[in-house]
């Protein structure tokens, strides 16, 4: 028995057989970050990964995140009363305007994988909504999904809202945008932090960003 | 030789070359444009011809004939009329449920005023076939869905001799993701196929027994285009297993709904999918689909370049024209010549029909859209050949 079979799990989307294998590991005194690290996150980097080189799909991503979710479901509690810290807080939503919210589900499910604390806003979300999350949550990043064209000038004003919240209120958060129609150039020319070209790469800016 | 504007869709379909290619707007819900870019194009053109819409749901008009007129379209859409006596019904005006029993949604604040589906019959809990079979599925030989097709058809053909297109709505993909809820019917394929695949197997009843009616209704012999739309593919691949999911569980499905039509009719078979799809590309050819739509030259490996060069001689494509950048936001200049480069990639050989990536969207400018259509209707392959 061993992490590396509760990383196994989640690769073959065994929602049922993860929850068990990490009691047993806990039975077994090992450490909950370990199982955490080792069993979920590198799994689900590892899902990711194979979803960037297109040998695995979004439906997979879902039943892999599906399985990790329900060994967290055993492991948050515990890494609660260790006084763990998330590796940072996510304030995420689909911008005004749209209510596309797929891509940003598996952001979510990724970044959540990976450690992060996420707070969803869901779909059609105003600036100003975006703004009073980071505030509430003291949130590091805000990331911002869209899926229509016609929502782009949206994303833009919202980048520019926080970036004046950031300026003239006690708001100090970061800023990433994704979705089909945005690329690098698009994030960088309405002053986005980051970018992520899928849910794999959002992950990685996300870290990017809090460890800069 | 003075080409018909039928004869020049047909020879595209038959991959030859007419004089220049020929021209879709409207030929179907998903080659048409917004009601918001309608209006900005109405004024634009001076047209005061009430709008008169194709799709609520999509938020698609039906362009004026006099706009068809303008820039030499060469199709012209015929579709089932309105179910009636269904449980469609409008909850608020956000909010619509269909025949099928989605419930469909959009926000005020979105620019287009399209819908999404939020909730169906199926979503949440466990899929099972008794779910499926229990279900008060609507009837295909409703009375509604052939009202006024024939007569649409004799208004097409004395305006003169067009290509028409019968856009049959749904598939087994698109609506399942509807009734089902989009991330459970992904994860169904993996994890509960037989009940999904009864699902699937219902969706594909209504819509051959819906096309058989529709296509007699219409004269199976006035028919050159059938069209449905389906999901496929994201920006950057394919949505789900083109090698394994695919064939096992879709492609059957796919291949019942092509063969029945073509039974019935002489007509070209298209299939609508955004994103990815050219890992699809070799399963449509093998079922028997002659089109390709829209052409999402924007997602991956979706070049046009590439998709000629490995199917050209086997797949026509309709659309191209990039929906995502240079449609809205190029200058007009830029719209025309990316029009002219992807005549001269697509159009090479006939086979390909120019269009908008999807549905002219809200933020195209209205001289973005008669640059690209007047750019398409004024390369001939004449030019073509003579740049080459």
């Amino acid at each position: 028995m061993s992490t590396a079979e509760i990383y196994d799990a989640v690769l073959t989307f065994d929602d049922e057989q993860v929850p068990e294998l990490i009691k047993a590991e806990l039975e077994n005194g090992v450490d909950v970050h370990v199982i955490l690290n080792q069993g979920l996150v590198a799994a689900l980097d590892e899902v990711g990964r194979r979803f960037s080189e297109g040998t695995l799909f979004v439906p997979e991503m879902l039943l892999a995140a599906d399985a990790m979710e329900a060994g967290l479901d055993i492991l948050r509690p515990l890494l609660t009363e260790t006084g763990a810290k998330p590796v940072g807080t996510i304030v995420l939503g689909t911008v005004k305007g749209d209510l596309h919210d797929i891509g940003k589900n598996l952001v979510a499910m990724m970044l959540e994988g990976a450690g992060f604390r996420v707070i969803d806003l869901g779909t059609d979300v105003d600036p100003g909504e975006f703004i009073a999350a980071a505030q509430e949550h003291e949130a590091d990043i805000i990331a911002m999904s869209g899926l229509l064209t016609t929502c782009m000038p949206e994303m833009q004003a919202t980048v520019q809202a926080i970036s004046q919240a950031n300026r003239t209120r006690n708001v100090n958060v970061k800023v990433m945008v994704g979705g089909p129609p945005i690329n690098q150039e698009f994030a960088n020319a309405i002053g986005a932090d980051g970018y992520g070209m899928d849910a794999p790469a959002a992950v990685a800016q996300a870290r990017a960003l809090i460890n800069a | 030789m003075t080409w018909t504007h039928r004869e020049r869709v047909l020879a595209a379909l038959d991959h030859e070359e007419p004089d220049r290619v020929p021209i879709d707007l409207g030929a179907a819900e998903f080659t048409s444009i917004t009601l918001a870019a309608y209006e900005k194009l109405k004024r634009h053109l001076g047209v005061t011809t009430e709008t008169v819409p194709m799709s609520i749901i999509h938020s698609v008009a039906h362009p004026a004939e006099e706009i068809l007129q303008r820039f030499g379209v060469d199709a012209r859409n015929v579709q089932p009329g309105p179910y009636v006596g269904g449980r469609d019904h409008w909850v608020d005006e956000n909010c619509y449920v269909d025949i099928f029993g989605v419930t469909w949604k959009r926000t005020e604040k979105d620019v287009d005023q399209h819908f999404l589906h939020k909730d169906g019959p199926f979503h949440g809990g466990k899929l099972t076939v008794e779910r499926v079979e229990e279900y008060d599925w609507p009837d295909p030989k409703n009375t509604g869905l052939v009202a006024g097709v024939r007569e649409r058809v004799e208004e097409i053909k004395k305006l003169g001799d067009y290509a028409i297109c019968l856009y049959l709505p749904g598939g087994v993909i698109h609506r399942g993701y509807a009734m089902r809820g989009f991330e459970d019917y992904l994860k169904d394929l993996y994890k509960n196929p037989v009940a999904l695949c009864r699902l699937m197997d219902k969706l594909c009843d209504f819509w051959v027994e819906t096309a058989q009616t529709v296509i007699e209704a219409a004269g199976p012999e006035n028919i050159d285009l059938i069209y449905f739309g389906e999901d496929l593919g994201t920006q950057d691949g394919c949505m789900f297993d083109p090698d394994t999911i695919y064939p096992e569980y879709i492609k059957p499905r796919h291949r019942r709904m092509v063969e029945t039509v073509k039974s019935l009719t002489g007509a070209k078979v298209c299939v609508h999918s955004c994103g990815s799809v050219y890992d699809f590309i070799e399963h449509f050819i093998d079922i028997g689909i002659d089109v390709l739509n829209p052409v999402q030259v924007t997602a991956k490996n979706m070049e046009p370049e590439r998709l000629k060069a490995d199917f050209g001689d086997r797949m026509c494509f309709w659309g191209g024209i990039n929906t995502q950048r240079i449609l809205p936001f190029g200058t007009p200049e830029e719209v025309a010549a990316e029009t002219r480069r992807i005549i001269g990639i697509l159009g090479r050989g006939g086979g390909y029909i120019l269009n908008s990536v999807h549905n002219i969207q809200a933020e195209v400018p209205p001289e973005n859209i008669v640059a690209m259509f007047d750019a398409g209707r004024a390369y001939t392959y004449e030019d073509m050949h003579a740049h080459a």
